[in-house]
């Protein structure tokens, strides 16, 4: 559609590269009035085609000595920036991004933010609080820091550990998520995940922060309630985790400050300890999982993934970035939330939404399946949820018990 | 309910206007998205769509969207999408579909129908006609989903999505005319009342249905309908002097003018129609309580008692009146067929039972079961009458209890075979359930109460069920399920031990089961159809007629013929019918027992000498879908007497149906 209606997009503004392929960044780029192009593997070659949408294929692997070719041809047709959509391609944006905007340093900077290890040594040199963490390479190492952890705490043997957690270094959120209390389990962990980055556990109220960056400074910055971990998440916080909005900013400023960011989209996640203590936990470039893009749209009324477009393009203005945003929590029309599905039975033959969520006055809808496999795999880590009920209501304290009564619920019987 | 369907969109407006707001919302987002992420937007109108139409009336609300929701994109790139190539015979499958949006599409497509032919939405590919010619397909496709309450087989496949199946056949039916249905639906009402279910209110409700359908003046049933006159007269205008259907307090009056052969004609007239049909009118109660008070010695017409009944009747005067005096009432006329039926039974005669009805006349009920009473039945007549009805419902026609849209077929089989075998121990029960909140039944020396046990098969209380049942059904489920939770760790399968302690001494200790509990692979297939056969068949077991009721456990197949679950059934009889052939006869607690198993294996309820609510299958058809019955060892019959070849043949239907792969 763009290449045959020039018109439709603003020639004085930049031209966007959306590195990865996501139908909902696409419906954002093609109402949006930024000429764009997707970047995506070539599976989604006939779609686009089908659907006018402008592509260029390429598939993202591992950093090569091909890289230079992509970022050689966004250049020749004018592309200004490149927006990464996922995890795997936020390296791809640093180095096109160098190339596009000669600057090299882009480049190390999106392989701090994409190796869990190096961005918590970073964060702790730019003087961030961070948990105890350490690389493992083998079982044996995830034994000694689970032991060494626990000696630390002071605790006898006996006494229940307190559990570890470990993470890949490069994948996105919850994925290959796990945590361990005890040597025996340790088993469990596939050779193939090696190696990890394992982490002290924080007691803490965690969650997450959604922020806008334009020419260094914050345009637009959410707080992400967690409900529980892996479970569900709610915008805009309620009232007890925005009060601690200012402190929250703070943190966010030393962030990137630390992590050089002038402009783009960054996603970390915090604890904050009972003394009111922030530690990080991550960051990453790139739009959140869970869909808090969509509750961000449901909760204020504006398209995230535009202001993703906003925040990383070159040729916004000051003007037009202010304008878009609206005011954090006073311009919420209320709490979006969302709650992600496990089948809790191990034989399901179908979906059922119960009667009390269905009724509820809050319930928006969902996007789960009928489920193609009677037989439930059993969960091993995080982040396998089969799909998503969305809510939608005014009370952040109905809207958390609401979330956290959906885990007691079958949904699939 | 024809009048109503207008303005029925008001109730979900008012019950829930935020899911008016939603679906605006959906239409909205799905009417902006692009082409390419219209799929995904899609899933969101259809889960709001969804909520909506399993609501009461949320048909009419959607059918008046239906304009704005397909031209928002909702059938693109679907068959949907050019309704004149849709098959109308294609929705019945899509209407029993597991997968919501299945059924929401097939739903959403009809309505949209709808709208086109009711004028209202001018569409570019079908005509008004075409659509009402289509949807009237559609509606004779479904008939039978129209007409009949949930199945087994449509509660395990589709739960509460059925509900919205029903109301969507209900809406066009009402929409589009039951004129053009109406053969089909009074075969179907015939068919399903040969059966004297006690529950009928569903019946009820059609047959209202159509007589609201032939008075209206807006309807043109054609020449349809002739066979309906029965029906709608055995309610409301049994005799020449209600025939106008007048009002109760008008024919009292009547009644009062009357002499003796007048009053004469009117009873037998009231006797005839209910006896024809099990459906008995309001007026007939009026006539039975004046009777008591005039001319009692007209009692014994108006019921349509045989010799038997008048002699029971005779025997206990007092007690009858006494029950018509309690029970009979315009809105609980219901009872005066149970009453009429138990006399023919002569149950009376069995010592405890008279006392016993004596003692429910004055039962008082605990707040718990009139609640329950009341919310299910309303306060005409005083949930104490309502009781008594069923009571009398329950005692007259045993095997007319049903298990409503639950899956409590345990406890109605059990409730029935009480009626039918034990109706002195049912009362028993029914006082301590209704009375006392609290039920106890013994295991194995255990005392099980029902007060302390947690929930049974059913997770939500059920509702739909006649009035004992509604007092019954949970304690009895909550005990039931404790039983078999107390067998779980034992090897084979519970019912072995559950069932003879769960329905009594009378059950045979023997027990038989052809599937293997672990791995649900058959086993033992020969010894158990030769088993059955020498301990049922009376060629084999030395003619003996069947003594009692036997619990058994089915494998239920639907027409193709594919396993759908596990049923529970009890035996009643076994003998030749008019053209020779062996059947068994049986009880089954699923509310129509005309079922279609696949494999011609057409479950019989009316024809091939059933009694009421008897259901019948020749003897192979039914031995190749049985897979638990219980016998007495003591009683071995002639094993070696069963010719194989007949085994082969029931053997080889197993296999073919529920048994492949097993």
């Amino acid at each position: 559609m763009s290449s045959e209606t020039p018109s439709s997009y603003n020639p004085e503004k930049g031209y966007i590269a959306l590195l990865g392929w996501s139908l909902n960044a696409v419906e954002a780029a093609e109402d949006f009035d930024r000429r764009y192009v997707v970047v995506a593997p070539d599976w989604a070659e006939d779609y686009c085609k089908q659907h006018d949408i402008p592509y260029i294929k390429w598939n993202f692997e591992r950093l090569n000595d091909r890289s230079m070719e992509i970022a050689q041809t966004l250049k020749e047709q004018g592309v200004d920036v490149a927006i990464p959509l996922f995890e795997e391609t936020v390296e791809w944006a640093g180095a096109i991004n160098s190339v596009l905007m000669d600057n090299p340093r882009l480049l190390g900077q999106s392989m701090l933010l994409r190796d869990k290890a190096l961005m918590k040594r970073r964060a702790q040199l730019g003087g961030i609080r961070v948990g105890i963490f350490e690389e493992a390479h083998d079982k044996g190492d995830v034994i000694r820091f689970l032991k060494r952890v626990n000696q630390t705490l002071l605790k006898l043997d006996g006494d229940p550990n307190d559990p570890i957690h470990l993470k890949a270094f490069d994948k996105a959120g919850c994925l290959g998520h796990r945590v361990i209390r005890t040597p025996d389990e340790v088993d469990t962990i596939p050779d193939e995940e090696f190696p990890v980055l394992m982490e002290s556990h924080l007691d803490g109220w965690e969650f997450a922060v959604e922020a806008w960056i334009h020419n260094g400074k914050i345009r637009f910055l959410n707080i992400s309630e967690y409900v529980t971990l892996g479970y569900s998440v709610f915008v805009p916080a309620s009232p007890e985790l925005e009060k601690y909005r200012d402190q929250i900013t703070q943190q966010i400023e030393k962030l990137i400050k630390t992590f050089d960011i002038e402009f783009g989209f960054i996603h970390p996640e915090y604890f904050v300890t009972s003394d009111g203590e922030m530690y990080f936990g991550e960051v990453a470039y790139r739009p959140p999982g869970f869909k808090v893009f969509e509750l961000l749209e449901r909760a204020y009324g504006f398209n995230a993934y535009q202001g993703m477009i906003l925040a990383f393009d070159p040729k916004t203005t000051e003007q037009e970035i202010t304008d878009f945003f609206p005011r954090e929590v006073v311009d919420a029309k209320g709490h979006a939330g969302c709650f992600g599905v496990y089948p809790r039975l191990r034989v399901v033959s179908r979906l059922e939404i119960p009667e009390e969520t269905e009724n509820h006055p809050y319930y928006d809808f969902h996007d789960l399946n009928q489920p193609l496999e009677a037989t439930v795999t059993k969960r091993t880590a995080f982040g396998t949820h089969w799909g998503l009920l969305y809510f939608f209501g005014d009370d952040a304290l109905t809207m958390r018990d609401l979330l956290e009564h959906q885990e007691s619920l079958d949904f699939y019987i | 309910m024809i009048e109503s369907a207008s303005n029925t969109g008001h109730s979900v407006a008012e019950t829930s206007p935020h899911l008016i707001e939603q679906l605006e919302q959906a239409i909205d987002l799905l009417q902006q998205a692009r082409d390419f992420i219209k799929p995904d937007k899609v899933s969101r109108l259809f889960d709001c769509c969804r909520r909506i139409m399993q609501q009461p009336g949320g048909c009419a609300l959607i059918e008046s969207y239906m304009q704005r929701i397909e031209q928002a994109g909702v059938f693109n790139n679907t068959d949907y999408a050019q309704p004149q190539i849709l098959i109308p015979s294609l929705s019945a499958q899509a209407l029993k579909s597991a997968d919501a949006n299945s059924v929401v599409m097939e739903a959403l497509s009809n309505l949209r129908l709808l709208a086109v032919a009711k004028g209202v939405y001018k569409h570019q590919h079908v005509s008004a006609e075409q659509a009402h010619h289509h949807l009237t397909h559609v509606l004779a496709i479904n008939l039978e989903r129209l007409f009949s309450a949930a199945d087994e087989a449509e509660r395990t496949r589709q739960g509460k999505l059925g509900q919205l199946s029903r109301h969507l056949l209900q809406h066009l039916a009402e929409r589009i005319g039951y004129e053009h249905i109406i053969e089909q639906l009074i075969d179907e009402i015939w068919r399903i009342l040969q059966q004297r279910p006690i529950q009928l209110a569903n019946i009820k409700q059609m047959v209202t249905q159509i007589a609201i359908c032939q008075q209206s003046p807006d309807i043109d049933l054609g020449t349809s309908g002739q066979g309906a006159d029965r029906l709608i007269s055995s309610l409301y205008g049994p005799t020449q002097s209600c025939r106008e259907d007048p009002g109760v307090d008008v024919y009292l009056e009547r009644l009062a003018t009357m002499d003796a052969a007048a009053l004469q004609y009117e009873a037998t007239g009231f006797a005839r129609a209910m006896h024809d049909t099990g459906l008995v009118s309001p007026y007939h109660a009026v006539l039975l309580r004046y009777l008591v008070e005039n001319s009692d010695h007209l009692l014994s017409e108006a019921l349509g008692l045989s010799s038997t009944g008048r002699d029971c009747l005779l025997s206990f005067q007092e007690l009858v009146h006494a029950l018509i005096d309690k029970a009979v009432h315009p809105a609980s006329a219901q009872a005066i067929y149970g009453l009429a039926m138990m006399l023919e039974r002569s149950i009376l005669y069995q010592p405890p039972l008279a006392p016993a009805l004596w003692r429910q006349l004055s039962l008082p009920l605990s707040d718990f079961a009139r609640q329950r009473l009341l919310t299910l039945f309303g306060d005409n007549p005083a949930p104490e009458i309502r009781l008594l009805e069923g009571v009398l419902c329950v005692l007259g026609q045993p095997l007319g209890v049903g298990q409503g849209n639950n899956p409590t077929c345990q406890s109605a089989r059990a409730i029935s075979m009480w009626a039918y075998q034990d109706p002195d121990y049912l009362l028993q029960l029914l006082v301590w359930a209704a009375r006392d909140d609290e039920v106890i039944m013994h295991f194995e020396g255990q005392a099980l109460s029902s007060k302390t046990l947690p929930s049974g098969v059913a997770s939500e209380l059920p509702m739909d069920l006649d009035p004992v049942s509604l007092i019954l059904v949970p304690h009895l489920d909550r005990i039931y399920a404790e039983m078999g939770r107390r067998c779980a760790e034992r090897e084979s399968d519970p019912h072995r031990w559950v069932n003879p302690e769960f329905h009594g001494w009378w059950c045979g200790r023997g027990f038989d089961i052809n599937v293997d509990v672990p791995t649900g692979k058959l086993v033992n297939l020969d010894a158990f159809l030769r088993r059955f056969y020498a301990s049922y068949h009376p060629y084999y077991n030395g003619n003996q007629p069947l003594i009692h009721p036997q619990p058994a456990g089915v494998a239920i197949t639907d027409s193709a013929m594919r396993f759908i679950g596990w049923h529970a059934i009890s035996i009643l009889r076994v003998a030749l019918d008019q053209e020779q052939t062996m059947r068994v006869y049986f009880y089954n607690p699923n509310n129509d027992s005309g079922q279609h198993w696949g494999d011609d294996i057409l479950v019989s309820t009316s024809g091939h000498g059933e009694r009421f609510g008897e259901a019948s299958l020749a003897f192979e058809q039914f031995a190749s879908r049985l897979y638990i019955f219980h016998f007495d060892p003591l009683e071995p019959g002639e094993l070696a007497a069963v010719p194989e070849t007949e085994l082969n043949t029931v053997m080889e239907k197993i296999y073919k149906s529920w048994g492949v792969n097993r």
